[in-house]
Formats: C-alpha cells, structure tokens, sequence
C-alpha cells in the first residue's frame, strides 16, 4: 500500500465519529493530566489500560496516544505560570517560561508552546509516515537473533540512557525479565514459579502490574510528599505571539522538530531527553545566550516542540519492530496486546486500520490541541485547585474497578494492590519501575527469540554476532556500555554526582556563564559536549517546589 | 536510621536472585543446544542476583528517602484498600467504595465531612453507573440493590 493509499485510509479511520470523539477526549484528558501535578501520563495510561479493553484497537490506541501528546502540552501550562512542570518533559519550560510569565509576557510563553507543539507533531508525524513502511518492510526480513538483538537492546539503552543508576535500573530489567516468565512455558508447557496458584498459569496480568508500578505506586508516593494549596496571580493575556516571537522562535521550533522526532526514535529516549537537548543547543547557538533563563522565547519554543515531536516519533519503533521505546509505548504496546494484536513489521499489512489511523489521527489530536489550548489556557489553570488528595482517592478507585473489569477476577485486585506497593518501596529506594516494566513486557518476547536462536545455532553463541545484523546491534550495545561504565567511574572520582540526570539538567539551567568551568560533557546528544555553563540548579528549578519529582522513568 | 539500614533493599533482591536460580534449576536447565523451560529464568535470576551483589556494595544511600509520619498514612491507605477488596468480594461495590472514598478524601485530602460525605457517595454511584450500567462489567452481588 502506498503512502497516499495509507493515509487515505487512516483519515477514514481517523475521521470516523467515535474516534473522533476518542482522540479528542484522549487530547482532553492528556492535557488535564499534565496540568495537574502529581499524575503523570505514565500513571494516566496504566490507570487506563483495563477501558481500552471495551473498545476498537485502532480506536485504543488513538485515544492513548492523544493522552501522551496531550500531556506534553499540559506539562507546559505549570511550567510556565507556577513555575512547577506538570510532567518532567516539560522542567527546561520553566527556566524561561516561567520568567516570561513573570515579565507580564505568560500569554505569549504558552502561544508559543502549543504553536510549536503543533509544528512539532506534525513534522513528526510527517517524518513517521515517510519513515515507518520502509523500516517495516526491512525488519520482516528479521530472524529471532535479531530480535534477541533488538529487544536487549532497547531494555539496555532504557537503562542506561534514561536512568540515575545503570546497575540499579539493570537490576529492575531482571526483576522485570524474571517476572515475565511466570505462568506456562510456551514451548514445553511447564508451570514456572506459580506455586500452584491456578491464577498464576497464565502469568501475571501485565494491565495489573503496570496499573500497580505506576498508578497506585505513583499516587502514594506522591501522597507523602508535602502537598502545598497552588495560587495563580499572573493574569494571561494576548495568548497569541506577536509577529517578533515568532520571527526569533521560527528557528528554535525548527531544529527542535528534527532533534524531538531523532531523539524520539531511539529507544530509551522520549520527551525528557530532548527537551533537555533543545534547550541545549538552542543556548549555544544563541548570539546571547545570556538572554537564557531570562525570558528568552526561544528557551520556551525550542524544548516545547522537541518534546512533542519526540512523544509522536517513539511510535515509529512500537509500529514498525514491535519495540517500545520508553514506558508510555511500552504500556500502548500492552493495551495493543490485550486486544490480541503483536505490533510489528506485520503491523502495517495486517492492521492498516491500526497504523495509518493512528498516524491521521495525530493530524487531527494536534489540531485539536492547538485550538483547545489557545482559547482555553485560563480554564485548565483553574484544575489546579484540584488537591492530589482527592485525585488521588479517585484515581485509586478507578483503578480498583477498571483492573477488576479486564478478567473479572478479584486476583488481579490483589496484583495492583501488591505491586503497588512494590512500586511505592521501590521509588523511595530509587529504584526506577520503568525499566522493570519495559523488561516485563519484552520478556517474553526475548525469551521466545532467544530459545529459537539457540536452537537455530545449535547452542553457539557466534550466531548473534555473526550475522550481520544483530551483529552490528550487539557491537552498539557493547559500545554503550563500555562507554558509560568508564564516564560513570570518571565522573565519580572527581567526585561528581553520578546521576546522569543531575548533571544533564545542571548543564542545561541557566545562569551566571563561568568561563572555564570543568564542565564534562553529557552523555545524552552529541552536541552537549562543550556546553558551556554549569551551576547548581536551586532545589526550586530542580524538582518545581511541588509534588512533581524529576523523574527520569516518566518520558 | 542506622547507616547500613540500605543496604537492605539489594539484600532482598539478592535473595530473590538465588531463591528464584535454584528454583529454576529445579525446572530443568537443559543446555543451550536444548534450552529448558528453566535455563532462561535461570539466567535473567542470576543477572538479577548479580546486580544485586553489585549493589549490595556500590549503592548510594542518598537515594534511601526516610519514613516520615506520612508513611504510616500511606500504610493506613493501604490496609483501607485491602479491605475494599475484601468487602467488594463479599458484598459489591457501592458500600466499600463510600467507605473507601470516605478513608481517603478525609485523611490524605482533609476534606470537611459536609464535603467528603456527598462527595463519597456521588463518586461511588458515578462510578457504578460507569462500570456497571455503561460498561457491563459484571460486580460482585451488590447488597444495597438488593443482589
């Protein structure tokens, strides 16, 4: 099928009124949800995972897909006005937006946020389109030492890109690996780790482990925190940019499509990463770059695209090789499974109601949002008088229910409730869930792969090197991790914090530029090598004040 | 708290490694050329047990938040959820969900009882009327209609 044929098809799927209505509410809910602090689209999709049962695949992941994109665009309104990101891709938002915010100019800030989102998105989902069959079209050709290949991989750059501590997130990968092989072996039919619990034979249910890890898990970590009454002052007006904002911000939303949508595909990346690399570099191409942290547009414009552009882009590897690229896809990639579709390189043939009508309806979510959000702005800010108390009393309700709904069994209940508090330990610890979750979802897949290859080869293990394919990806892992163990001992002998995280963000706040500085580069984007300013990023700036954590786990 | 206390967190996944390693060489490992149904748990156990070890050592203590006395709400939020599932199994969802939007608006949101009581009560029938009369999931016999 040609692209034009696709696409055809998609807008008709796209354009049909139920899922109109479901994109639209998918945009509505993502963007409520990134105003309000304390549940993230993480949280939001799992805790949402047993409703997509009720519904039409396609229609499924239409509406998950608006929650992300949407809560890119929420994440924003926070940001700007309170100076407290509703979801963690949008925390470089604050350095500049909340500054505008402060120089009378807050309308503008978020004008150009959601033009720049809009541009984003649908660069992205231009690059999707043009991107996505060819790539389908050479992973069929793929054996199982490929994908061995590819799923290790995408659990390896989860951990060690997106994460504080490599070992630890590794560790969570096993957990996650371990977890998924509960239940009956698919090939031998022998009962794993069941204990004989009838309820277990099938395995865990992956909606009851997610909606555990990270919705209950996340809302009660985020009960303890101390929970402050939000006030809003600034008075938005002029929403729309002048003709000057987006003379100096048309550039920064360029560079910031390119570098979201790149940054989106690779796994482990997603809206947090490349935000952080948009404000990077659109710093250091700055002619004044200490304008930045000052109110500079382009610090809003740059980061808000990114992050959008990214949010769409990290479908292309879920739809075209079955792999997820951060958690949110790897809980969409769930919700797809629940209804009995494998996504990969099949995808596009098999279900070309699935691929393209998610692709047009993109199209449409952004629109949606663009005309949601410039007139609306004032009416979502007022959701922040919503306490995380009483959100959080609901949600776990929802959860409640929604889990029992998927298989009618009281079992699962007991699964969110003990994962949630699996979940709840494990964020106290710093120990993340996403790797976990990730792992879970691939397990079996990997597992299936791997026995087949071995079987194939006959026990060497020269097959997954010397084929060409795998081989090359096996060479990438091996260089990812040589070289983040050696940057990671480097960094701690001079006695520099280890999270990758700390450092990153550290190097993209703004402030007093100190000549000189050691700055080591950052890992995450070629171009941070020589960044030039380091500081101590202020308690505020780092986690907002409020009861949003930085949190690496949440694209 | 006592300054190896953190060390307990590795110390748990490490015994879940060797629990879960010895388990699956009861499965039978069979060998590479034939895998058996244990040889994959066996090996994702043993990089588990392995990390663990690592960082049973290396692990920073800094990412150890402390128990607060919010701990023990999130502990009483907990024990109000497992009696949810309990009564939901016994006598349907409308009165342990009240009962459970009633624990939680008044001791994590502080909401006044003139707010979490219609509150309760609206958010469980709201909720019925979703999941029960629109999406068709079947809950358990519900006493107060009567089941």
């Amino acid at each position: 099928m040609g692209i034009l044929d696709g696409l055809g098809e998609g807008f008709s799927v796209a354009l049909d009124p139920i899922n109109i209505l479901y994109v639209f509410l998918g945009v509505l809910i993502g963007t409520v949800i990134g105003v309000l602090p304390g549940l993230g689209p993480t949280a939001t999709i799992a805790l949402l995972l047993p409703l997509t049962y009720e519904i039409e695949p396609a229609t499924a992941v239409i509406m998950l897909a608006g929650i992300y994109y949407g809560s890119m665009y929420g994440g924003t309104i926070t940001s700007v006005l309170l100076r407290l990101p509703g979801e963690a891709a949008s925390v470089v938002t604050v350095f500049d937006g909340h500054q505008m915010a402060m120089q009378g100019r807050a309308g503008p800030a978020l004008g150009i946020a959601a033009v720049g989102s809009f541009i984003g998105g649908t660069v992205s989902v231009i690059g999707l389109i043009l991107l996505a069959p060819p790539l389908a079209d050479l992973a069929v050709e793929f054996g199982p030492p490929e994908y061995v290949a590819l799923t290790a991989f995408g659990i390896l750059l989860v951990t060690y890109l997106g994460t504080k501590h490599p070992v630890k997130a590794l560790c969570m990968a096993a957990l996650g690996l371990l977890l998924a092989t509960i239940g009956q072996d698919a090939i031998t039919g022998t009962t794993r780790f069941t204990f004989d619990q009838v309820e277990l034979f099938d395995g865990l249910d992956f909606v009851a482990v997610a909606m555990g890890l990270f919705g209950v898990g996340e809302i009660l970590y985020n009960l303890e925190q101390t929970e402050k009454a939000e006030q809003i002052k600034t008075r938005i007006k002029n929403i729309w940019p002048s003709r000057r904002d987006f003379r100096d911000s048309s550039g920064a939303i360029g560079r910031g499509s390119v570098l979201g949508f790149v940054l989106g595909v690779l796994p482990g990346g997603g809206g947090v990463i490349s935000s952080l690399a948009s404000y990077a570099l659109e710093k250091r191409r700055a002619k004044d770059p200490t304008r930045f942290g000052k109110g500079a547009i382009e610090g809003v414009a740059g980061p808000e695209t990114a992050n959008n552009a990214s949010s769409t882009s990290a479908f292309v590897p879920l739809l075209t090789l079955g792999i997820p690229a951060n958690v949110v896809l790897a809980l969409i990639y769930g919700a797809l499974l629940i209804q009995g579709i494998t996504p990969g390189p099949q995808l596009i043939d098999q279900n070309p109601d699935i691929f393209w009508g998610v692709i047009a309806s993109m199209f449409i979510g952004n629109l949606m949002l663009l005309a949601l959000n410039v007139p609306l702005v004032g009416v979502f800010v007022q959701l922040l008088r919503v306490r995380a108390g009483i959100l959080a009393a609901f949600a776990l309700l929802i959860t409640m229910a929604g889990v029992f709904s998927v298989n009618n069994d009281p079992f699962d209940m007991w699964v969110v409730l003990v994962f949630g508090v699996v979940g709840w330990l494990m964020k106290k610890t710093g120990f993340e869930p996403g790797p976990l979750v990730l792992a879970f979802v691939l397990g079996s897949i990997l597992e299936r792969a791997f026995r087949q290859s071995m079987l194939l080869s006959g026990g060497e293990f020269d097959i997954f090197i010397t084929r060409p394919l795998s081989g090359t990806i096996f060479a990438l892992m091996a260089a990812v991790v040589i070289y983040s163990t050696v940057r990671g001992i480097r960094r701690q002998r001079r006695g520099r914090p280890a999270a990758l995280y700390a450092d990153q963000l550290e190097s993209a706040a703004p402030g007093q530029d100190t000549p000189g500085a050691e700055s080591e580069g950052t890992s995450w984007t070629p171009e941070s090598d020589h960044d030039d300013a380091t500081r101590e990023v202020g308690p505020g700036e780092r986690d907002g004040g409020g009861s949003t954590r930085v949190d690496i786990d949440r694209p | 708290m006592s300054r190896h206390l953190f060390r307990l967190a590795p110390l748990v996944l490490l015994l879940l490694g060797i629990a879960a390693m010895l388990m699956a060489r009861d499965l039978t490992l069979g060998e590479f050329r034939s895998p058996g149904p244990g040889l994959w748990p066996f090996l994702c156990a043993t990089l588990l047990a392995l990390t663990a070890l690592v960082l049973l050592v290396v692990d920073d203590p800094e990412d150890y938040e402390p128990w607060t006395r919010g701990t023990v709400g999130i502990g009483l939020g907990l024990v109000s959820l497992a009696v949810f599932i309990v009564l939901f199994q016994e006598i349907g969802f409308l009165v342990p969900a009240v009962l459970m939007l009633l624990v939680w608006l008044r001791l994590f949101a502080r909401e006044p009882w003139r707010w979490a009581l219609p509150l309760a009560v609206i958010g469980a029938v709201v909720f019925h009327l979703v999941f029960v009369e629109a999406l068709g999931v079947p809950f358990p016999d519900d006493i107060v209609l009567g089941g």
